[in-house]
Parts: C-alpha cells; structure tokens; sequence
C-alpha cells in the first residue's frame, strides 16, 4: 500500500524548456475541459460579418477557458489520494480499515467511528450536500441530526412514528422526514414546521436542489413533487407500476428514477405524466438505483443477483457485478459502494468504464445495512444499519476541492442565508427539468405533428395540383366521345379536386365558427324551395 | 462667263469662310441659340443675295442654266455648303427650293409666273442698291477687304482731303489690314489658300485629279459639336466630383470597418469638469467690483509684495526653537498628560464602587444561588462543606469573634451592663457568629431513610410468603432497571466526551448492563417459577404480576421507559386522542415495569464477522425472502429468539418464534404463486394499513429477531409474492408493454373489411375479395406505421421505451427558429455552448464575456469620429477598441502641456489604446 506517486520521468537535456511546454501542455488539456465542446466549424459560413464575429467570440471563449484552467491550478490545489498497490500482487480491497486508520492524520481518524443505536432500528442516513451535517433516521421514530465536522450532535429527538426516509432541505435549516403518514419538515431545532399532507404515507423522500422541489414516493404507487419555496404541488403521477422505496435523482439533469418491481428502471420529470424512459434492467425487482454524478452512468441492483452499471447514452450495461446489494450510492469521484448484509463493497472505476473491486468492508456479521451514502467532500462512508451508525473510511471518494459558491462545508451563517437567497433568486422552473439540459436555449427540431405555416400549406397545394395534373388517366373513348374539350374539362376537375381539401382548410382557418354556420345555413338555404328561403336569411340575418 | 464663276468662286469663298465661322463659334462654345440665330440673319442676307441676283441679271429656266454650266459651281457649292453645315437647316431648305420648283424635271406642273412667296420680279428694294456693280461692291465690302481697293484709294484720297495728311501715312493702316486680312485668313481656313494654290494649276496635267482630291478632303465631315445638353454636362461634373468624393470618404473606410468590427467601443475620455481644486478656482479669480479691484492692486503691490517676502524670511528665522524650549514643552505634555492618567484612573475606581444596597441585594442573591446549587448539586456541596470546615478550624485557631478583639475586650472590661444596647447587641452577635462558625456541619452522606419507609407501608400483614418474596423480587428488579436507565447518561463535555473515553466508558457501561440483565433475568426466572406455583392466585395478585410476568404481550427495553412515561404526559395532555395507534401505546406503556428481552450470549454469538459477502446463497437460503430495509428491522441475528407481540387481525396474538415459521412463511408464499402479479396492485391498500399496524408495533417492541418475519410478513404477503415472482417473465411482459405503447403513439392499421353488401354486386365480385384501393390504402398505411417505429429513438433497443411525446411546458425555453445573425444551426449552438455566467467562469474573464457592444461614461459627450490610418488588412485582433481615449485633465496649464506632449509622442497611426485589464 502506498500514497499514489508521480513518478519522476527522465529529464531531457534542456529541462527548463521541457518543463514548461509541459506546463503549458497541462494548460492546454485543461483549458480544452472549459472549452466546453469543439470549436464550431465557421468555414461554412457564408457571412462575412458573421464569421467576424463568432471569430471574435470564439477567441474570447478561448481566453475565458485558458483563464480558468490557470485559476484551476490555484483553486484546486488537492488531487484525491487513491489506495494504489505497490506490487502487481497486491490488492486494494485485502487492505483492512484497522491498516487504514493508522496511516492517516489524526483529523481523518477522527472521522471513522462506529455509533451503536441498538433500540431504534435500522437507521437511514443523509448528507447535506456540504457534507457538514448528517441526519440520521431511526426506523422508531428516532431522528438525529449531527455536525460530522465537528463531531457534535445538533438535535435529537423522537417522533413517536415511523420513520422511514429523511432528507435534507436547501441548507441544515430544514429537512423532511417521510413518516407513517405525511411527509413532515422540522427545522434544525426539532420544531416541526410543516406537515406535508398533500402526500400520503410516503415512502422515499428525495430533494432537487436547484428547483426547490420535494419529491416523494407513497404507498399508492404514486410520485409527488412539491416545490418547498411556494408549497404548491407541482406533479402528482401515478406510476402505475406499484409502490416502491427505490429512488434517486440525477444530479445532472434532475431526473428521478424509480425501480419497479417489475425490474424496470423508470426515469420522470414533473412536467409529463409519463415517464420518459423506461428501461427494463433486471429479471427480478429492482432493490436500489444510484446516478453517477455525471449523470450519464446509473448503478441498479435487482434481486436477479446482479448489480448493473448503465450507460445512458448507449442504454447498455457497461458492466454487470455478481451478487446482492440493498443499497447503493457514487460517490463524487464515481466510486461505487454497495452493501448486502454487513458486507460493503467499494468499486472504482479503472478508466474507461472499467470498474473493479476497490475496497471492502464488513460490519458485525448480524447487522444489516440499510443504507450507504459517501459523505461529500470527504473521503467518508457512512453505513446506516440496524444497530446504528457507523463511519469508514474510503480513500479518492470525495471531491477534494470545495467550491464554496457550491458548497461550503465552513460556510458562516452569513454565507448560508446569502446563499439560500440566491439559490432562491436562481430556482429553476420545474418545465427545465428535461433528460438533455444542454437543449434549453438551442433551436428546437419541428415536430411532426405541429401546424404548418401558410406558405407550407401554399406549397403542397402546389404540389398535390402537379401530381394531380400528372396522373390525370384519361381512357380512349370511342370515336365522337373523344373530345378535347371534354378530356381539358376532366382535366381541371382533377386539378380542382386536389385543390379542395386545402382550399376548405384556408377557409376554415379563416372563418370563425359563427361564420361557418353562417355559411352551411346559407347553403342550406340554397338548396331549399325559394319560398322558404326567406326564413333561413331571416335567421341568418 | 469668267465673270460668272469668278462670282461662283467668290459666293464659295464667302460660304466657306462664314462655315468657318461658325465652326469657330461653336468650337468656342458659345450658346447655341446665339450661333443660330447669327446663322439665320446670315442667310437673310443670303436670301437678299439672291433675290438681288434674280433680280439683277435676266432670270434664266433652270435647265437652261444647267447646260451652260452656270448653276453647277453654284449647285457644287451649295452641296459643299450643305455638307460643311449639315446640322444648320437653312442651307438645305436654300439647296431645295432651287433644286426642286425651280428645276421642274418633269413638267408635271403648270408654269407659273410668279409665286406667292416670291416677290415679283420687278420687286425693288428701296434700301438695297440694284445696280450690280454696287450689289457686288456692297456684297464683297461686306465680306472681303479685298475687293474694293478702289474703294480703299477713295478712301484714301478722302482721308488725304480732309486731313491734308499724305496718303502714305494711311496706306500703313490698309497694309496692316491686308496682313490682318491674310493672317485671319491662315488662321481661318486652310482650303482656301489651297484652292488659291490650286488655282495657277488649272489646265496643267493632273490638275482635276488632284482637283477630286481636294474636294473629297473638303467633303469630309467638319462636324460641329453641338454642346452638351445641361443635363448631361451635369451628369459628367457629377460623375468627376463624384470620383473626388469617393476617394475622399474611402479612406474612412477603414476606420469605420475597424468600428464597426469591433465587439466593443469604448468612449472613456473623461469629461473635463472645468476647475476641480479650490486652488484651481482660486487662481481663476479675476477682480471684479470696486473692492476686489482695490484688493487686487493693494495684493499685487510690489512694495507690498517685496515687504511680505522679506517679513516672510523674518518668520522663517522666527521658526527656529532652542532645545530648551522643546525640553520644556516635553515635560509640560507629559505632566498634563499622567494628570490625565491619573484622573482616569480614579474615575474608574470610583466608578466601580457600588452602593450598600448593592453589595447587600448581590449577597442575598449569592447566598440564595449557593443554597440552590447545594441543593441541586452534590459536587457544590461538597465544595461548600469543604469551606465550612476551613473557616470552622481558622475559628476554632483563632478564635477571632470570641471576644477577643481590642474593642470587645475594651468593652468587657468597662461590664457590660454600662454599654448601651447597641454595644451588647454587637457583642451578642459576635458570639452568635463564633458559635455559628464553630458548629460542626452535618455531614454530607446522611441517609435517605426516609424513602425507605414509604415503601412498605401499605403492604398487607396477611400476604403469604410468595407474594412476599414476589414483591421483593420486583423491587430488586425495579432498582437494577433504574440503575440501568441512570447508567445511561452519559457526560457530554470535559475529558469524558472525547471519543476514546466514550468508548472506554461504554464498553464498561455495557458489561455493567449485561450483568445487570444477567441478574434480572435470574429475577424473572424465579419470578416465572413462583407464578407458576402460584398459578391459582387471586385476580388481584395476577394483575399485579402481570407486568413482571413474560406474557410476550408487551416487551420494553430500558431505555424505553423514559420515553413511555413522557408519551404518557402528552397522552394526557391530549386528551386521549382515539387513534388506534396510540391508545395502544398508551396501554402498552401504562405497565410500570420494563422488562429486558436481550440474551448477550445470543447476541454476541450473532455478531461475529461475516465471511464474505459474496456467499450470498447461504443468506438467501436463511432468510428465503429478500430482505430490504424494512425487513431488517427483524433481522439483528439469525439465532437470536425472543418473544414478540405483534397485531395480526384485531386481537393480540403471542407467538413464539421457532425455525419451522420461516419454513411456513415459504411454503405460504409458494401457495401464491399461481396469483397473477397484477392482483397486489388490487391488494395494496390492505397492505398499507397492515404495514401501518405494523409499523407501530415496530415502534413499540424494540429487538425483534429475524423469526418473525412470518408473522410480520402475514399482512404484506400478497406484495412479497409479487416482488419474489415479478421476475418470472419481466422480458415478455416488458414487451407487451412497449408494444402497447408503441400501438397507442402509431396505431395499427385497421384491416380493410367489406360490409357485406357494399361495393359489390354480385357474388362474383365477392371471389376477387377486396377492392385494389382499399389494399393499397391498408398497405400503405402498415408502411408509414413502419417507418414511423423505425424512426422512433429506441427502435433499436427491445429493452428500453423512450417517450415520443412532445413536452408543450419545456418547448418554451427553446427557440423556435434561429435568431438573426446566425445562418446555420451549428453555428448557433457552437456559440451558446459556453455559460458567460459568473458562475462558470473565473472573474478576469467574465467581463470579456459579458462586455456589451459600447462602453460610455454617463454624461460623457461622444465627438465625432477622427480620421486615422489603418491598415485595412489587419485583423481585429483586440476585443477592445478605444474610440475616445481617457485623456488627462486639463485642471492645470502644465498638466495639459504635459499631456499634450504624450499625446503628440503617441502617433495617431496606433490610435488605438488598449486598457491593461
């Protein structure tokens, strides 16, 4: 076992030019990560003036990419520390905690530690997206929330009911907590706030940051979203597919998916009652779902005694892990736990979606571990489990660099209501939740099915006339029959017969429905004996 | 007839030389109107000319004249005239009226004698002379200085008469003409001297063809250039200027096309504020009235001026300090200074001494406090027991407060009985307090006897011995599980609060817990064995025991019991709420005496470390039903065994737990197999409400073993069995599913059928079976439902169904077309791929990003554009371009020099000016 190591290559005879063209190398390979895409293809402009100006456009992207990748070199200064065998013999997952916990600093050790809640059942966990506060939910009614950073215990206190999902508000001021019958929101200090009753015996509780929404799962096999900053219900789906407790949400794009009973994998958005994708990922139920935090890859675990990692692009399962798992969770780094039984299991990807058997962990053979979530930010993982609580270590989990206009683990009071009122100031509408994000704002394809424009319309008038002339079959008639008047005659009628379905359309566009009638009543009157017409006008008059 | 053509020659000459003229004129662009008009009184004259000549000589028919060759010179000089003036019109019509009447080829008409428009013959103008010598003087005076030299001797002599001047004098003047005549004459037609050179060379060999020749070089077009209309003269100066102008403004052109390319404009030049300083404004000041003028000239007095100098120097000496005086003003400062000190300090001495009444309410509230404190805390106690204990031995060394003071014993010695009151008071209370101060403090371990008593005073004298023995029992059970729930607390600050100590004091707490269940179990086992003897006892005495009795009814783990008795007060509280729930717990927790229900030996043989996770065969084989979270809370070992009460229909039912149970719970579940999956959904709700009833009692019993699990399963069993056989056949039924979808987005084309009947005759129709059309129409339609299913986005994955449906909602935050600019839809989203937002980008560059197109100051007056060179081929490489750079203020005259110069070192070639960001 040892620290990872860059290896010192051998230095060419002019170092100091080497080094820096490394430098800028470096520079350039991150500079093209802020890039945010390939330069677009102007050669195919046409406009001069246009060219000019995405020219100059473009060189500014370039500057403002450069620009960051040097600040990334000053506002990332850590890279993650990764367990890395010495010899090829070695393994990663032999090495135990007990090995760990003496190798690191005091601080980190501080960090693993086990909490034995032995009365109050198996315990759900939740971070807060700092990774500064931990709630803790006892299946009894037991509800903690801690300050893992300082190892101090913010409130504690029983809800008298069952308790089965708890999660984490905009900030350590609120959470929710899924209970027997409603969904409730406490505040830090244990107050209740309010109690969502719009959502009947929830079951899975989870929280979309950037649209302030609450999304629950309940015993009606429905799936409710309710923004927290208005209260409004926004969406209330039945899923159709039975109740589940197997929730996660992408953090890329928002989308919450389900895993059904069925084996199926279903992905949602507020806005449609349907869910966008379905995906059938297992012969047997699905027992946990967890989104890498690309959003491209989701880890499911079915009863099928598998454990897939999906690739949404391809809809492919990259990689398939033998066995159970009750849980899963990606931690910021793409590491992915899974816990069956007292047995955890880390696996990491080795590049190129080439996931391998990182590290494992066993608790108490009778426990049994309900949840596992990495602690963001630090190299942590939390296990709930029915006797409590405990906390591992699992070296290259968290991000390293907080950005603490993101998230700041020592962020102030200050900080943090500035924060809420800029979040709140910056909600996403629910209608921007979509599975491709990077589409809002871009030129949407025409549908099939949309209104087409009068000069569409034009158009295929245009074209049916020229088709119909074309197909005009006129027989040979037997001599004096054949006329040319009559066969011109022919001719125009098939001409006006192809007009007619668009020519009747115009008019109805054009006309209201008053004056439709008005027109029908007309040619009604038409066809009346002239003494009654009279009456019709009148009416029509 | 040489007569005659020498007049023809001269008629020519004359025609010619006023052609000449007239090209001349019209060469020398003089107004056309003029030309003409000078023409036309021209060929009046000529008209006259002619009339004359008619009238002069006997009038000869045309045909007549022609073969004597008389009107051929004049014919060949008309035709010569005509040519030289094509444009003038008047030669024509002259050529015509003698070509055509007066010719009469044909004799068509009759003669006539006289015209109307000619005058007649013997027509006379008084005016004109008719002889011919004279009509040819006068002609030829008119136009040729030549002809009449006689008139020029007569002239002559005349003027010779009258002056009396000889001639020759004035023959100068008639040969200065003659050269006048000859030069004008070179100058105005070359034709003539060669018709005058050709002239000698008539009847000479070769003379008539050199003769054609000339005249050929005559015949051609000595075109006269009819000035341009104004129009067009117009157009051609506009089309120069025009030229001038361009070139005049392309050279902006590169300027503007820099301006214009450029992402930003930057107008920044500072306004100039005028003067900014008091100094400046001073220096500004010009005198006005009567006073500031008087001021003005006493200020600028150069007596004046030179006095304040030198008084200035004076002060200047002035300024100079001995040391001593600094020593002195030192000193002073710091005297004045630590008085200032000083007073300070006292000040804040007084300050802080507080009133009698202060000092005596701060005391009573200290002395109440320490009271609270000993009563509340054994530690303060002890603490204040310590101090009394000093100063009881300080008291008893020293025995300050009996009587031994000087003022006491002055006191004594005087007796007592001459002392006021007051005096013996004090005397008496300084006793008091020495025996205060002496008096030993009771001890802080007295006994709580008098908990002991209240205990047993109710107990009836004829209980038997069991339940004697029953009731003590209890107590020690009692006690052991308030030592336990004591034991529980656990310190949160100070040494005993860091995690290691924690541990240590846990793991010591938990081994005092076992011991403690150890010994309360003992106690329930005798217990049970009393009850059991006892079974026959009295109704009274079960209920007493009911809560020591195992009945599995109820079970509670230590630490429940403060919870239970806070649920109880709210219980209260709220009036007995009639949840079902609820009033369960409250009956549950009306039991006083907690019962412990964990077997440590059990426990620790199920916590043993797991071999591995993957031997998963094994766990599913103990547990047969996958477990989740909510099984869990069953399962804590595989071995353990307890009792449990749990809620199945409406009573209580006690169940044991042993293996065979899960044996059951299998078999049962097999049983449903046959279910169809669909029927949970139906099943759901009961579920809910039993998962409820469970869940209470979830709340309720705390260590409940993984035995139970059919009893605890039994409500949601229809659910298991969906989740254990969902799997069955997922894919089939995943298929049937996307089919259903795929049918409701693009349904199935409806097979053509024939009302019987319709569309057909005869039954002979009825063999070909359905009409082409309707085929075709079906086919097509099987068709596009193809291509629609091959387009859609998951035609290529059986295992997953991407909705097709259009999101209305999201639309919005999509355009519907491209924006202006941009011709190309790649263009357009290569542009917006990257966020300008701040929070994406690092702050140097996000004002590059964001820069709007003009940059101003507020109030900033933007001049008109300057002309600078630029080099049209350079690319606009700098977002930033500087129309108005900032120039310095122009607050003081030297500053603007200053300025000036910089601006005249920058050369305005580089113009622009890029600010350093």
């Amino acid at each position: 076992m040892g620290e990872k190591e860059e290896s010192n290559e051998p230095q060419a005879l002019n170092p100091a030019s080497n080094q820096e063209e490394g430098i800028l190398d470096k520079l350039e390979k991150k500079a093209k990560k802020y890039l945010r895409g390939n330069k677009t293809n102007l050669k195919n402009l046409r406009d001069k003036k246009l060219k000019g100006q995405l020219e100059v456009r473009e060189k500014i992207y370039g500057n403002a990419a450069k620009v960051a990748a040097r600040a990334e070199e000053w506002l990332k200064p850590s890279e993650e520390g990764l367990l890395e065998p010495e010899n090829p013999l070695e393994r990663t997952y032999r090495i135990q905690q007990s090995s760990i916990l003496p190798e690191v600093d005091v601080l980190s050790v501080s960090k693993a530690f086990d909490m034995k809640l032995p009365d109050l059942g198996p315990y759900t966990i939740r971070y807060l997206s700092n990774g500064r506060y931990m709630l803790l939910g006892g299946q009894k009614g037991h509800l903690a929330m801690l300050d893992v950073l300082k190892m101090d215990c913010v409130k504690e206190f029983q809800v008298r009911e069952r308790v089965r999902d708890v999660v984490f508000l905009q900030n350590d001021q609120l959470f929710a907590v899924a209970q027997k019958k409603f969904t409730y929101i406490y505040n830090r200090h244990g107050t209740e706030i309010h109690c969502l009753k719009e959502n009947r015996h929830p079951l899975k509780l989870e929280y979309l940051e950037k649209h302030f929404l609450l999304v629950g799962t309940n015993n009606f096999s429905q799936l409710h979203y309710q923004d927290i900053s208005t209260g409004q219900v926004v969406a209330n789906y039945r899923t159709g597919l039975g109740p589940t407790s197997v929730m996660c949400s992408n953090r890329y794009n928002s989308i919450i998916s389900l895993g059904h009973s069925g084996g199926k994998l279903t992905m949602w958005k507020p806005t449609s009652g349907k869910p966008l994708i379905t995906m059938l990922c297992h012969q047997g139920p699905i027992t946990a779902v967890a989104y890498h935090p690309s959003g491209n890859l989701v880890a499911t675990a079915g009863m099928d005694k598998k454990v897939k990692i999906w690739d949404l692009r391809k809809f492919e399962a990259i990689h398939s892990i033998p066995g159970h798992a009750q849980t899963l969770d990606f931690s910021q780094k793409g590491l992915l736990a899974l816990a069956n039984g007292s047995r955890v299991q880390v696996w990491r990807d080795k590049g190129s979606q080439d996931f391998g058997l990182y590290m494992t962990h066993g608790i108490p053979k009778g426990y049994q571990i309900g949840t596992v979530k990495f602690r963001p930010y630090e190299d942590v993982l939390g296990l709930g489990h029915s006797m409590g609580f405990s906390s591992i270590l699992i070296p290259g989990s968290g991000e390293p660099n907080f950005d603490s206009w993101v998230a700041n683990p020592y962020e102030t009071n200050k900080q943090r209501s500035k924060k809420e009122v800029r979040a709140l100031l910056d909600k996403l509408p629910p209608e921007s939740i979509m599975l491709d994000p990077g589409s809002i704002g871009m030129v949407r394809e025409r549908q099939r099915k949309e209104k087409l424009t009068k000069k569409e319309i034009e158009q295929q008038m245009v074209e049916a006339v020229v088709e119909a002339k074309g197909n005009v079959e006129i027989k040979n008639k037997t001599k004096g029959r054949n006329k040319p008047s009559k066969r011109a005659k022919r001719k125009q009628e098939e001409v006006f017969n192809a007009k007619k379905p668009f020519l009747e359309k115009q008019r109805e566009t054009k006309e209201g429905p008053q004056q439709k009638k008005r027109r029908v009543l007309l040619e009604v009157a038409e066809d009346l004996p002239k003494s009654l017409q009279r009456f019709v006008k009148k009416k029509t008059m | 007839m040489a007569d005659s053509t020498e007049k023809n020659r001269r008629k020519q000459k004359r025609t010619k030389s006023k052609a000449a003229e007239s090209t001349f004129l019209s060469k020398k662009g003089k107004p056309e109107k003029k030309g003409r008009m000078k023409m036309k009184g021209k060929g009046k004259g000529r008209d006259n000319d002619q009339r004359k000549r008619r009238g002069g000589g006997p009038r000869l028919p045309n045909v007549l004249r022609q073969e004597l060759g008389l009107d051929t010179k004049r014919n060949s000089s008309s035709d010569s005239d005509s040519e030289g003036g094509e444009d003038v019109r008047d030669f024509y019509e002259l050529h015509e009226e003698v070509a055509q009447e007066e010719s009469g080829k044909n004799r068509r008409f009759d003669e006539v004698e006289n015209y109307e428009y000619e005058l007649p013959e013997d027509f006379e103008d008084e005016e004109v002379p008719s002889d011919e010598g004279e009509d040819d003087e006068i002609s030829s005076g008119k136009s040729d200085y030549e002809g009449d030299e006689e008139g020029g001797e007569r002239h002559l002599r005349m003027l010779q008469d009258i002056t009396g001047i000889p001639k020759e004098a004035f023959d100068g003047e008639k040969n200065k003409r003659e050269e006048v005549l000859v030069s004008q004459a070179d100058v105005g037609s070359e034709s003539v001297t060669i018709h005058d050179l050709l002239a000698p060379l008539q009847g000479m060999p070769g003379y008539s063809s050199l003769r054609k020749r000339v005249l050929q070089q005559e015949k051609q077009p000595m075109t006269l250039q009819a000035p341009l209309r104004k129009s067009e003269r117009d157009k051609v100066q506009r089309k120069v200027s025009d030229k001038f102008a361009r070139k005049e403004i392309t050279k902006w052109e590169g300027v503007v096309k820099r301006n214009r390319e450029a992402p930003t404009l930057f107008f920044e030049q500072d306004q100039n504020l005028g003067y900014s300083t008091v100094g400046a404004i001073a220096s500004g000041f010009e005198p006005r009235t009567e006073f500031e003028k008087q001021m003005a000239q006493l200020r600028q007095d150069p007596e004046l001026v030179e006095a304040y100098k030198n008084d200035g120097a004076r002060m200047l000496e002035l300024n100079k300090v001995s040391v001593k005086d600094v020593m002195d003003r030192q000193n002073r400062l710091a005297k004045m200074r630590s008085l200032l000190f000083r007073h300070e300090m006292k000040a804040k001495r007084i300050k802080k001494i507080k009133s009698k009444t202060y000092h005596k309410i701060k005391k009573k509230a200290r002395q109440k406090a320490a009271s609270a404190e000993l009563e509340m805390n054994p530690e303060a106690a002890k603490l204040q027991a310590i101090k009394q204990e000093q100063k009881r031995a300080e008291e008893r060394l020293t025995l300050k407060h009996k009587n031994s003071s000087k003022w006491a014993k002055r006191i004594l010695k005087r007796g007592l009985d001459v002392q006021d009151d007051a005096t013996r008071a004090a005397i008496a209370e300084q006793l008091q307090k020495h025996e205060e101060l002496k008096r030993k403090m009771n001890s802080m371990n007295d006994n709580d006897s008098t908990t002991d008593e209240e205990s047993s005073d109710d107990d009836d004298e004829d209980e038997d011995e069991s339940k004697r023995a029953l009731k003590a029992l209890n107590k020690a059970k009692e006690k052991t599980a308030k030592v336990l729930e004591e034991g529980d607390e656990a310190p949160k600050k100070g040494l005993f609060a860091l995690p290691f100590m924690e541990r240590g004091l846990k793991k010591r707490q938990e081994e005092a817990y076992e011991e403690a269940r150890q010994a309360l179990e003992d106690y329930d086992a005798t217990l049970n064995q009393l009850q059991d003897e006892g079974e026959e006892g009295e109704e009274e005495m079960q209920q007493n025991s009911s809560a020591v009795k195992v009945t599995g009814k109820r079970t509670f783990g230590p630490a429940k019991k403060t919870v239970a008795q806070e649920y109880n007060k709210r219980q209260r509280l709220d009036d007995f709420e009639k949840n079902s729930d609820s009033e369960e717990d409250d009956g549950e927790f009306d039991e006083p005496v907690p019962q412990i229900v964990e077997d440590k030996n059990d426990k620790t043989e199920g916590v043993q470390l797991g071999t591995s996770l993957l031997d998963e065969e094994q766990v599913m084989a103990q547990h047969s039903i996958f477990r989740n979270l909510g099984d869990m809370e069953k399962a804590v070992g595989p071995k353990t065994t307890y009792e449990v009460a749990i809620f199945a229909g409406d009573s209580f039912r006690k169940v044991r737990s042993d293996s065979g149970h899960s044996n059951k719970a299998t078999t049962s579940s097999v049983k449903h197999t046959s279910k169809p999956s669909q029927e949970t959904k139906e099943t759901d709700q009961s579920y809910d409400t039993d998962s409820d009833t469970e869940m209470v009692e979830g709340f309720l019993t705390t260590n409940l073993s993984a035995d139970q699990k059919p009893d605890y399963e039994l409500p949601s069993q229809a659910e298991l069995v969906r989740r254990v056989f969902a799997g069955d056949d997922v894919a089939a039924e995943f298929e049937r599913e996307k089919l259903e979808i795929l049918n409701e987005e693009n349904p199935e084309a409806e097979k053509p059928a024939l009302v019987p009947g319709w569309g057909q005759w005869t039954h002979v129709q009825k063999k070909k079976g359905l009409p082409d059309w309707m085929v075709r129409e079906h086919e097509e339609k099987k068709r596009k439902r193809k291509e629609a299913l091959k387009k859609r986005k998951d035609a290529k994955f059986d295992h997953v169904i991407i909705s097709e449906t259009i999101n209305k909602k999201a639309e919005k935050l999509m355009a519907t077309s491209l924006p202006f600019p941009f011709t190309s839809k790649e263009a357009y989203e290569g542009n917006m791929r990257m966020p300008i937002g701040p929070d994406f980008n690092p702050v140097s560059a996000l004002s590059a990003l964001n820069r709007p197109e003009i940059i101003k100051k507020p109030g900033l007056i933007i001049q008109p554009i300057e002309y600078e060179e630029v080099d049209p081929h350079e690319t606009p490489d700098q977002p930033k371009r500087i129309i108005q750079g900032a120039k310095p203020k122009q607050s003081s005259k030297e500053k603007s020099k200053k300025g000036k110069s910089a601006n005249k070192l920058v050369p305005k070639t580089l113009g622009k000016k890029v600010k350093s960001t």
